[in-house]
């Protein structure tokens, strides 16, 4: 498909064509900050006008598009009481075509880790207020080019130039200008749209360099090969690992709504009088009443065994059911967590533990 | 100063006497700096106090986590002087016994506002702003100080240190609603600022209680007014001003705010600051038959 030259100082009007297109654009950019030494840079995916500034090509974003597709709250639908009649009134899902501007390859790389639970595909249960919302969005993602410490997108088979999910792939080249990949229909329209500020057919080579270029400078670097078989050994389900490592997890759930394919939620009726709506939300695996039983029992009584889930669902259920990796490595789970618990601790560990047969996995002084 | 925590950590769980050290321990990136639980004598070697060292590891106190659950009958903790304020308004709220820990401090240099700002050293550029009002860079109650404790005039009254506070205060009510309400849209609701917190107490948080549903679970504004506003009055006069809650939250809202302006207000009203007496009781969970009635009309 067409491949181009874009120049990086008309992304402003490559933002005004899209919106004058009745796109609704949205891109990350940077939150306000407060006076003192106590507030860090935060960006965040939000709907853009013409004007506004964003920061597209620099740095991940703190959260990631999953509210565009999968929002943090939304009503299923509105119930009325009426004397004996309850009166039911669905929710539009007429959603906006949408265009999701400046995604890092991880993050779009996300959205099939979501689209695995939510579309029928898999589960043979449509979602509709997530598969709707996908069909009427295009993603134009932009290739990392200073991945950070926390970065392991290559140890889960992905690349910071991964175009995986993309329907438009930018590559920032070190001349400054960028270099677009047509790789959908949906992405051939916004080509259209954006027809005038492309030119030529782009530099693949540079754009290649770009890519291996960033990879180099990826620190974080596990062996993901051992992990699968690792966990399928259910004998390892007791590892005393699971313990050392998770027991210092406080029990937020900052790693489970920074990331991108998490998808875990609740549904609970908000009352008002005698109406009202059912509202699905996001829950977290991470939180002690999340498998908490009506009797009392709970399934996951200790905050270690929650983490061992959080790691199995990445990198085991999700290989069992839907035969890829839930897992991206954009990092934010690590960033976000208030007390370094780290993901690529648990797969170093593995892949160690992997590598030593018949290892004795009961440490008999760790109580 | 690590040196000597080390050997004497070392020592006391050779001897049995703690059951366990927690402390801080270098973390996966040079940034940071991450919990460690030390049982063996050998894990002290492993422990590090610096400017990286920003949680405060009594949390690990709190009944809600799982501390009552380890069996530990004495446990060592590793303080900075606000960790050992949070210790000791624990012990004010009856939530620990002074006996069941054994407490390490060392002098404090300051704390790193936020581990992504770490550039190597402490300086005030990325200091948090919470050590720049403190009174207890010398810690107030300790079993094992380094050397010779100085004594330290602690009367003074409890001074707002975070600089925003300032700027906020002065907005007039719209504004400032209209500020929360933006800022607070990107709260999802991960409680990132009760797990840190040493003193968010409750068994079961009112937030997670369903029947009946006191506070809006899901984050819409609402459920996020309802979490946070419900969060800054049930610390008043109890927050010890660790600031963990605003370093924890992993979008950058500033919720301590709140807490640092019901402390100025616990000041004024009551003349108490919350973490330096672990007789003195925080004057919003007693009751004295002379305390102020100015605010029924």
């Amino acid at each position: 498909m067409r491949t181009a030259t874009l120049q990086k100082n008309d992304l402003d009007r490559v933002i005004d064509l899209l919106s004058q297109a009745d796109y609704r654009v949205i891109a990350p950019q940077n939150q306000p900050r407060l006076d003192g030494p106590d507030s860090i840079d935060v960006a965040v995916f939000k709907e853009i006008q013409s004007g506004d500034s964003h920061n597209i090509g620099e740095g991940l974003s703190t959260t990631g598009i999953k509210p565009f597709l999968f929002p943090k709250d939304e009503p299923l639908f509105a119930y009325e009481n009426r004397g004996k009649k309850v009166v039911l009134t669905e929710v539009s899902l007429d959603f906006p075509k949408t265009v999701i501007l400046g995604v890092r390859p991880c993050d779009v790389a996300s959205v099939s880790s979501l689209d695995a639970v939510f579309s029928d595909k898999n589960a043979g249960f449509n979602d509709e207020l997530f598969t709707k919302r996908l069909e009427k969005t295009t993603f134009v993602s932009y290739s990392c080019t200073e991945p950070d410490v926390s970065c392991f997108c290559t140890s889960v088979g992905l690349a910071p130039d991964s175009d995986k999910g993309s329907d438009l792939h930018m590559t920032e080249l070190p001349d400054g200008t960028l270099h677009v990949e047509v790789k959908t229909k949906a992405g051939e329209k916004i080509a259209a749209v954006i027809d005038a500020l492309l030119s030529g057919d782009g530099d693949a080579v540079a754009r290649q360099q770009a890519g291996v270029a960033a990879a180099e400078k990826i620190t974080r670097l596990r062996d993901s090969a051992p992990i699968l078989p690792w966990l399928q050994d259910l004998g390892n389900f007791g590892d005393e690992m699971w313990q050392r490592l998770g027991e210092k997890c406080l029990g937020c759930g900052a790693c489970t709504f920074e990331c991108p394919t998490c998808h875990c939620f609740d549904i609970v009726d908000e009352n008002s009088g005698n109406k009202g709506y059912r509202v699905k939300f996001w829950d977290s695996c991470q939180f002690d009443h999340f498998t908490l039983h009506a009797s009392g029992h709970n399934t996951r009584n200790s905050q270690f065994e929650r983490y061992r889930n959080r790691f199995n669902c990445k990198f085991k259920i999700y290989e069992d059911v839907f035969g890829e990796k839930g897992c991206v490595g954009c990092g934010r789970c690590i960033r976000g967590c208030p007390v370094n618990l780290d993901i690529t601790e648990y797969m170093a560990e593995v892949a160690h533990k992997a590598a030593i047969p018949n290892a004795m996995s009961a440490d008999p002084d760790f109580e | 100063m690590i040196e000597q925590i080390r050997e004497k950590a070392r020592e006391l769980l050779e001897s049995g006497e703690l059951d366990v050290v927690i402390g801080y321990a270098e973390g996966s990136d040079p940034t940071r700096t991450t919990p460690i639980f030390c049982r063996k004598p050998e894990d002290t070697d492993k422990l590090v106090l610096d400017g990286r060292c920003v949680n405060t590891l009594p949390a690990y106190l709190n009944k809600r986590h799982e501390y009552p659950k380890k069996g530990w009958k004495k446990t060592g903790i590793i303080g900075k002087g606000c960790d050992i304020r949070a210790i000791t308004q624990l012990i004010a709220e009856n939530q620990l016994k002074r006996d069941e820990v054994y407490i390490f401090g060392a002098e404090c240099e300051g704390v790193v506002a936020h581990p992504e700002k770490w550039d190597g050293s402490l300086h005030e550029g990325n200091c948090a702003s919470k050590c720049s009002a403190c009174d207890v860079k010398i810690p107030l109650d300790t079993d094992f100080y380094p050397g010779e404790k100085p004594e330290v005039d602690r009367s003074g009254p409890y001074m707002v240190s975070a600089p925003a506070l300032a700027t906020l205060v002065k907005m007039d009510d719209e504004d400032r609603f209209a500020f929360w309400r933006d800022d607070f849209d990107r709260c999802f609701k991960c409680y990132a600022c009760r797990e840190v917190c040493p003193h968010c107490s409750c068994n079961i948080c009112i937030t997670d209680r369903t029947m009946p549903s006191w506070v809006d679970q899901a984050a819409h504004t609402k459920g996020v007014f309802g979490w946070h506003l419900t969060r800054a009055m049930h610390l008043v006069g109890r927050c010890t001003g660790c600031g963990e809650c605003t370093r924890a939250c992993p979008v950058n809202i500033q919720v301590d705010l709140f807490n640092q302006k019901m402390k100025e207000v616990i000041q004024e009203s009551f003349d108490y600051k919350s973490g330096y007496s672990m007789e003195v009781k925080p004057p919003l969970i007693t009751y004295n038959t002379d305390d102020q009635e100015t605010y029924i009309r």
